[in-house]
């Protein structure tokens, strides 16, 4: 980052969010250390769905019954992964300490934090969606417009509350095995959202269909950006 | 603040019992059979004012947790800290009573219908937040993890039932029946006291679980000072 990246003490909150996420993507760009591990985390976990569900079976209930809680499952533990290795980064020689010296809106970190992990999730589905096109055999193309934007909406929230946290398992030691733990009760609508939401989508429903899931989704975004904001700076401070 | 909790428990351990006693009399003795589920109604009487007490715990538990953040008050910590346990003793209870009524009023164990659905992922939330508190290294850090966490499970809890309810549709025709005809007026009866009961046990729990985390504390602050001596 160049001499002028570094925002002015008591710089204004964009500033400090698009400087932390900058930073954590600028880690991951160089050493794709945790897309990689999530990736092929994700990959194995379709592999294994396929051997669970074969395609006859899921031609035979359609690709609406199956095929969304595969996905949601896939992406949710992969994202897993991601989140723990997101503050892993910042343990290590105890980078945490220094950001948290700067004189930063706290919400500011979370919010970058939370860009970089979604940024993160985005291109895990870019790689995993058309793959469970492939491997269970419906037509992606037909219905990308609708699927990124239930994608986009759900990937959001579960961004948010894989920061929040991921932020507080690391502070108490434990990685991926806590954060699963508290992930999944909290995110219980939003799972239920989007699967419902991309089962609507893949029965060729459209967007109208799931009008009130997405609605679901939308007040879930806004008030887990609302929480996280509220309360990071509680969880990461000394 | 600890003279206070001791003749709170004092004054209310005496009442819970007797109170306790008279409703397990009601439950078995005084209120009739159910027309349609016969005795297996009976347990209605604990198993309702037991789920009652889970969501006011939680939202004891958001209060404590709020006041907490705010003020960094220890005793609004101590507050939720018994909050969470007590809610999650009195959510296990709902989740055993719920399935022995489930089985011969609608002939399953569980069905993921809205209200049972919340009162699992609660039970979860509820363990995730003592957990959390468990496993931080002082007890600084455990309160505020514990407290933000306790913040999301008592938000969570509407929308996880929205969700649920939109998902799987209404609770079964049992209860909308239930609901029709108006309770007995013994069955009132003995509802409203099991219900008053369950408030004063709920009181009696709080009281003196926070004086024993007070004492917890204290000896913890007495174990600090005394190393910090030594060293």
């Amino acid at each position: 980052m160049s001499s002028s990246g570094y925002p002015d003490a008591g710089a204004g909150f964009l500033n400090t969010a698009v400087a932390v996420a900058r930073k954590d993507l600028r880690i991951e760009w160089r050493t794709l250390e945790s897309l990689s591990s999530m990736v092929l985390f994700a990959l194995i976990v379709l592999v294994v769905f396929n051997f669970a569900f074969d395609l006859a079976t899921i031609r035979e209930l359609g690709v609406g019954k199956l095929v969304p809680g595969v996905l949601w499952t896939t992406l949710a533990f992969a994202g897993i992964v991601g989140f723990a290795r997101s503050f892993q980064i910042e343990s290590r020689s105890d980078a945490m300490t220094a950001l948290l010296l700067a004189p930063v809106d706290r919400g500011a970190l979370f919010a970058g934090k939370t860009f970089a992990n979604l940024a993160a999730l985005v291109t895990l589905e870019l790689v995993v969606v058309p793959l469970s096109a492939v491997f269970f055999d419906y037509d992606l193309l037909a219905v990308a417009g609708p699927t990124a934007i239930v994608l986009a909406l759900h990937t959001l929230g579960i961004a948010e509350l894989g920061t929040l946290l991921g932020a507080i398992a690391s502070r108490v030691g434990r990685g991926e095995a806590l954060l699963a733990t508290l992930l999944f009760p909290v995110a219980t609508p939003l799972f239920i959202s989007a699967v419902k939401c991309t089962a609507a989508v893949l029965d060729g429903g459209g967007l109208a269909s799931a009008s009130k899931w997405l609605l679901i989704a939308v007040g879930f975004d806004l008030l887990y950006l609302f929480v996280g904001l509220a309360t990071f700076e509680y969880v990461v401070e000394e | 603040m600890d003279g206070f909790l001791r003749r709170a428990a004092i004054v209310l351990l005496p009442i819970a019992m007797v109170m306790m006693l008279a409703a397990i009399w009601m439950v078995f003795a005084y209120v009739p059979d159910e027309r349609v589920m016969g005795p297996v109604q009976r347990i209605f009487y604990f198993h309702v004012p037991a789920a009652i007490i889970t969501f006011f715990s939680v939202f004891v538990l958001l209060a404590g947790s709020i006041g907490y953040l705010w003020t960094r008050h220890t005793a609004w910590d101590q507050l939720s800290r018994a909050a969470t346990e007590i809610g999650l003793l009195f959510c296990t209870i709902v989740l055993i009573t719920g399935p022995i009524w489930a089985k011969p009023a609608w002939g399953t164990w569980w069905t993921w219908e809205a209200r049972l659905t919340t009162t699992l992922v609660l039970w979860l939330l509820l363990a995730a937040c003592m957990m959390v508190r468990a496993y931080a290294d002082n007890r600084d850090l455990g309160a505020r993890l514990a407290s933000v966490l306790g913040i999301i499970a008592a938000l969570d809890v509407p929308i996880i039932y929205k969700a649920v309810d939109w998902w799987r549709g209404q609770h079964p025709v049992v209860f909308k029946a239930g609901e029709k005809t108006p309770l007995e007026p013994r069955m009132l009866r003995t509802f409203l006291f099991c219900m008053a009961t369950f408030f004063v046990f709920y009181g009696l729990l709080l009281a003196i679980r926070v004086a024993i985390v007070r004492l917890e504390d204290r000896c913890q602050a007495l174990v600090e000072a005394s190393s910090g001596d030594r060293a």
